[in-house]
């Protein structure tokens, strides 16, 4: 077991290098954000000061060094744009994106899988149907739209909810979080619906075809045939079999929720990373940007690891060095 | 032996033999099937229409919107049903620019489905041909390649999408590379498992031992048994293509304004949702959620039917 | 106490309670500042929001016109030399006193913790800084500067004492973030800032104007038209500006909403390139060369300025929100010439003057526009290009993200494009000397020329214009400078953007101002 953490863990800090090489050579090589951050206007002289300023006359590996350097320490460098340590730009949006996200899959995880389930046990029946049918739309309409939709009947046409930003804050911990509040927990309702409807989607698709296999298994059949209740093999069985894929997906999901959040966050106002990175995309705010994405690598990489780990415990086959597919 | 049939095969008839003692084409019989799912017909039906109406665009819709010569400022922004003055009714109403909506949706319909298709195409090519290779090859190349597609697979693909199309700018060809290269990777994956499982059976190793062409055991044997879930991969990138693409345009990462494509035109309506002018956003929408949707249905069920472990 | 908005009842609460309900302003915003020090951007946004907290010694009232600030007069003692008396009995937020070290201090910090877009400019002129007395300074300027004043409405006043230590552009933004050194003499002190979130200001009550209408100003940035839109439907926000021109027809008739419209500093013009050695995106119909650049033929120029329907423009693809412009600057700014003939629409006599140019059949061009960074940018240079179709010319209409489009214009990449330009400083010398001038990096002229056009008479007139001390003549210079540029249709104006703000009904007094700024302090409660 502890050689194959060392393995593991061996193996995600060289993606990390890798990804943070990528990464970091990706975004300088193309597009220049000189002419976009300087005004046309702008003198030579002033253009080369900021041009040395930005430390953009440096040869790349240099600039890869340096930025490699103040990595290990812990510094992301500084953004183009706002002067401020990239780290504290983005460490202080983190957790209204977090918060959102974790609520929407969390929510879409809890009501996926038991739709997907319900689903999956009766798949003939009419509401198995329609969830299907629920399932495929939510997976086909584009999250943008759902969010348009929700901000018009909800916010605009019914007042329920408000249209966008955060709400109120507490402090806890040391960090402000708005879903201990009733006021922030209204802002949070329409965003982490409009995030978690595809994730949902996914959950009730996966636990369905989870639960169907699971259902024709022969360990099922025997069970029935020894006259356990439905609602015992659900539980032992049926559960126990779809957990693997379940977690894997929830982990993956966790990143890539993190990312769709782009979207939610634009267009509900939400202050989060999400909306930060759009923006500093626009305008080539090449720090932000990598760091944004030299994170988001490194957290996909510790959930990578943290499944595999979870794997382990849960299949002793795996350990033995068997690779899951 | 008896004389009476002597021509009695010397094993058992294979499953789809008919009376004739024709065999009946796989195609056929997966067709009987998929036929069965009513609601997956139809979706069929929907998709392969709207195909046929973006290929013909030009001659369906009833107003090129393109040519600015035909397109009055003064029909901009009418409701459905206005009669506009160019003599026709504008079915679905008018966007900003005079142009016909409906017009307008049927070469969004086009654009998309190009760009999907394009990408699609592309990130299959090079997906298998990785997948395959990886698979064939083996060793360090193996190991290399396919590290490289988890590591990508574990990175989602609208991040990747959104970071590239920004950085390579506006425009349909950066817009395919965005997409083909948040794609390729579920390819390489689907075909590298496809190919090694096949690959590890004794008739490959044994073909492997004589000396049949590389090319033979890839083509013959590896790439036909990547097909069926390469297809299932296939439909629902595409599906989803086209709603990265929806969504990039609405972020203004995507095609220009110029010539939207069914998100642009959501994304430009966007702005009229407020003060009521709903069509121009809503019926671009539902033609998006129609097309996704169709192609996902059909997707599902061949993925259902070629699940040979839900085959009772 | 968080002050919690009571949709719907808000009126009839806020009468019941004298006013409870007006302590605290919350503004949606489109844009925001990059940083809580003023020297770091020389961005609109930027200087929007630092108004809230610091003074500049000019200041430009809502017509863009200049009347005293921290300044309470000005004047040139000699050619190269300004007085500027400073107001006495001014307090920084920490209670110190405000004197003419916080000035020089302030004019020399801007070239070292600038970020990119650069707020150097505005001091570029300034040689010397010589303190006379605690209110009175001498600026001496590296020759003739009449527009000083002009420059100096963007140069904010910070604490000399409070900054002295975040004066690097390693320490500024984490001292001016944090709020330790974001001391000013503005209406509002910083409480808190979050960059692309909310603004957070609390009332200054020793303000030397007098104490602002509210306790507490919340700027919250929100992007996209449609969700501050919604945001103020919801109730969340008393007030948003740039209401988009989509949205404003419905709300004219919207009785739960009052709007504001006020004009606009932005003139969206059609730049036609002059260049002789080539001509990208030019061509004759049939795809062939074309044997000479027609743009440079002023008949061609003429028959495109003719082929304009700007009153169309205006009401149907700006839905009411413009007005059609005959020059590249707003009327009223200084410089503005009301003998410029007002443009006409006759494609007729566009055609004609086509014809005799040489092009009966007209040609093809490829026409690129930005399309995200003013209002209807991207919707305009659309029915531009259904009018230019009309007068027989082909046009391919190119509307591509900011990003793309004005470095590519930089690089000549295209023979006709169209953006706005804002007049910022309010007087005719900024737009001439940008985009009109023979370009001359010496000089710091013809920055944004991007039409290769070169005019030694033009160039004379805005070259005076720039050294003429006397208000009089300056200002009939520029007006000539403007009439010979519109004669030469150097550019082809379109139209003029306006702005729309919008308020929940019968909550504000608001008065717009004509450079689109939402400043909290002249907004007053409605009685």
């Amino acid at each position: 077991m502890l050689a194959f953490i060392i393995q593991r863990a061996l193996q995600a800090a060289l993606v990390m290098v890798v990804m943070s090489m990528i990464v970091f050579l990706g975004v300088y090589a193309v597009g220049n954000p000189v002419d976009i951050v300087i005004p046309p206007d702008a003198t030579i002289a002033m253009r080369e000061e900021v041009i040395r300023r930005l430390g953009l006359d440096l040869p790349l590996w240099k600039q890869y060094g340096i930025f490699a350097w103040n990595l290990l320490q812990g510094d992301f460098g500084r953004s183009f744009i706002y002067n401020m340590p990239v780290l504290e730009l983005i460490g202080g949006r983190l957790p209204a994106t977090l918060e959102l996200v974790l609520i929407s899959i969390l929510f879409a995880t809890v009501t996926g899988v038991s739709l997907g389930i319900y689903a999956g046990v009766n798949p003939e029946s009419r509401i198995a149907k329609l969830i299907m049918g629920l399932s495929i739309l939510g997976f086909s309409v584009p999250s943008f739209w759902v969010g348009l939709i929700l901000i018009l009947t909800f916010a605009v046409h019914f007042g329920i909810f408000p249209a966008g930003g955060r709400g109120e804050t507490v402090m806890v911990f040391g960090v402000e979080w708005s879903f201990l509040t009733a006021n922030g927990l209204s802002h949070i309702v329409l965003p982490a619906l409009n995030l978690a409807l595809f994730k949902m989607a996914m959950m009730i698709r996966l636990a369905r075809a989870g639960t169907r296999e699971a259902m024709l298994s022969d360990t099922v059949k025997f069970a029935r045939a020894a006259g356990i209740s439905e609602a015992t093999i659900l539980r032992r069985h049926v559960l126990k079999l779809i957990s693997i894929p379940i977690i894997t997906v929830f982990g993956l999901e966790l990143g890539s929720t993190l990312a769709f959040a782009v979207v939610t966050e634009t267009i509900f106002s939400w202050p989060g990373v999400g909306k930060l990175i759009i923006d500093s995309i626009t305008v080539l705010d090449r720090p932000v940007m990598v760091a944004y994405l030299v994170l988001t690598a490194f957290v996909f990489v510790m959930i990578n690891f943290t499944v595999d780990l979870v794997f382990a415990l849960i299949d002793p086959r795996i350990r033995s060095g068997r690779q899951k597919s | 032996m008896t004389p009476s049939n002597p021509k009695a095969p010397t094993e058992n008839p294979p499953v789809g033999m008919t009376e004739t003692g024709k065999p009946t084409p796989p195609i056929l019989l997966f067709w009987r099937e998929f036929r069965r799912n009513r609601i997956a017909t139809v979706a069929l039906g929907i998709t392969i229409l709207l195909a046929f109406v973006a290929l013909f665009a030009p001659f369906v819709a009833p107003q090129d919107p393109y040519n600015l010569q035909t397109l009055s400022l003064m029909d901009a922004r009418r409701p459905p049903g206005h009669v506009g003055s160019g003599g026709y009714v504008h079915i679905l109403g008018t966007d900003a620019q005079g142009r016909d909506l409906l017009s307008a949706i049927l070469y969004g319909l086009r654009i998309s489905i190009q760009i999907s298709l394009a990408a699609g195409f592309i990130a299959l090519t090079i997906g298998a041909t990785i997948g395959v290779l990886a698979a064939y090859i083996g060793g360090w190349v193996e190991t290399v390649l396919m590290r490289m597609v988890d590591l990508q697979l574990s990175f989602p693909a609208i991040l990747l999408a959104l970071v590239l199309s920004a950085l390579l700018g506006q425009g349909k060809a950066q817009l395919i590379t965005a997409l083909v290269a948040a794609q390729y990777a579920y390819f390489a994956r689907t075909a590298y498992g496809a190919a090694t499982a096949e690959r590890r059976k004794d008739y490959i190793e044994a073909a492997l031992a004589t000396p049949l062409s590389a090319r033979r055991v890839i083509f013959r044997h590896l790439l036909p048994n990547c097909a069926p879930p390469l297809i299932v991969v296939a439909t629902v990138q595409i599906a989803s293509s086209i709603s990265l693409e929806a969504t990039l345009s609405f972020l203004g990462l995507g095609l220009p304004v110029t010539e939207p494509s069914l998100g642009m035109l959501i994304a430009n309506g966007f702005q009229y949702m407020m003060s009521g002018r709903y069509w121009l956003s809503v019926y671009p929408g539902l033609m998006l959620i129609l097309l996704i949707m169709a192609i996902n249905i059909v997707g599902d069920q061949i993925r259902d039917q070629l699940n040979p472990r839900l085959r009772r | 106490m968080t002050y919690i908005r009571i949709t719907g009842l808000a009126g009839a609460i806020a009468l019941l309670t004298g006013m409870a309900g007006a302590e605290t302003l919350t503004i949606g915003v489109r844009g925001g500042p990059e940083s809580m020090d003023p020297h770091y951007s020389a961005l609109g946004t930027h200087a929007e929001a630092a108004k809230h907290i610091f003074d500049t010694l000019v200041w430009a009232d809502e017509a863009l016109q200049i009347a005293p600030g921290l300044a309470t007069e000005w004047s040139p003692v000699d050619d190269d030399t300004w007085e500027f008396k400073l107001r006495e009995g001014v307090k920084f937020h920490d209670g110190s006193d405000f004197t003419a070290e916080d000035v020089k201090f302030s004019i020399s910090r801007p070239p070292i913790v600038t970020g990119p877009t650069t707020t150097a400019i505005y001091v570029r002129r300034v040689q010397e800084v010589e303190i006379i007395d605690p209110h009175t300074i001498h600026i001496h300027t590296d020759g003739p500067a009449p527009s000083l004043p002009y420059d100096f409405v963007r140069l904010f006043i910070v604490s000399h004492t409070a900054a002295a230590d975040y004066s690097t552009p390693e320490t500024a933004a984490e001292g001016f973030n944090s709020g330790v050194a974001s001391i000013g003499t503005g209406p509002f002190k910083l409480t808190s800032w979050e960059p692309k979130a909310d603004l957070v200001l609390d009332r200054f009550d020793d303000y030397w104007g007098g104490p602002a209408a509210w306790e507490r100003v919340i700027r919250k940035e929100m992007p996209n038209d449609s969700s501050r839109l919604a945001a103020l439907m919801a109730g969340q926000v008393n007030l948003v500006n740039d209401v988009s021109s989509a949205d404003y027809l419905q709300l004219q008739n919207d009785p739960a909403v009052d709007i504001f419209v006020g004009d606009g500093i932005y003139i969206m013009n059609m730049l036609l390139d002059q260049r002789t050695d080539e001509m990208p995106g030019l061509r004759a119909k049939d795809g062939s060369a074309l044997p000479e650049n027609p743009l440079r033929d002023i008949r061609v120029r003429q028959a495109l300025d003719k082929a304009i329907d700007r009153e169309t423009m205006v009401e149907i693809v700006l839905e009411g929100l413009g007005k059609p412009a005959d020059q590249g600057m707003p009327p009223g700014f200084f410089g503005y010439s009301e003998n410029v003939p007002k443009p006409v629409y006759d494609p007729e006599g566009a055609k004609a003057l086509l014809a005799e140019a040489g092009y009966p059949d007209g040609f093809e061009m490829d026409l690129y526009c930005s399309s995200d960074r003013l209002p209807g940018d991207a919707a305009i240079c659309q029915g531009l290009g259904q009018m230019l179709s009309v007068i027989g010319l082909t046009v391919n209409v190119n509307a591509t993200s900011r990003t793309v489009y004005f470095p590519a214009q930089a690089r000549g990449d295209y023979s006709v494009s169209m953006n706005g330009w804002g007049t910022l400083t309010g007087e005719a010398t900024y737009t001439l000397g940008g985009q009109m001038h023979t370009p001359d990096a010496d000089k710091g002229l013809g920055g944004f020329n991007r039409i290769s056009y070169s005019n030694p008479d033009l160039d004379a007139l805005i070259q005076q214009g720039m050294v003429e001390l006397d208000e009089d003549k300056r200002r009939e210079i520029l007006e000539s400078a403007m009439e010979l540029a519109a004669d030469d249709k150097v550019l082809i104006p379109i139209v003029q953007l306006q702005s729309v703000w919008a308020a929940r009904a019968g909550e504000l007094d608001f008065t717009p101002r004509t450079d689109g700024d939402t400043l909290a302090y002249p907004i007053k409660p409605k009685q």
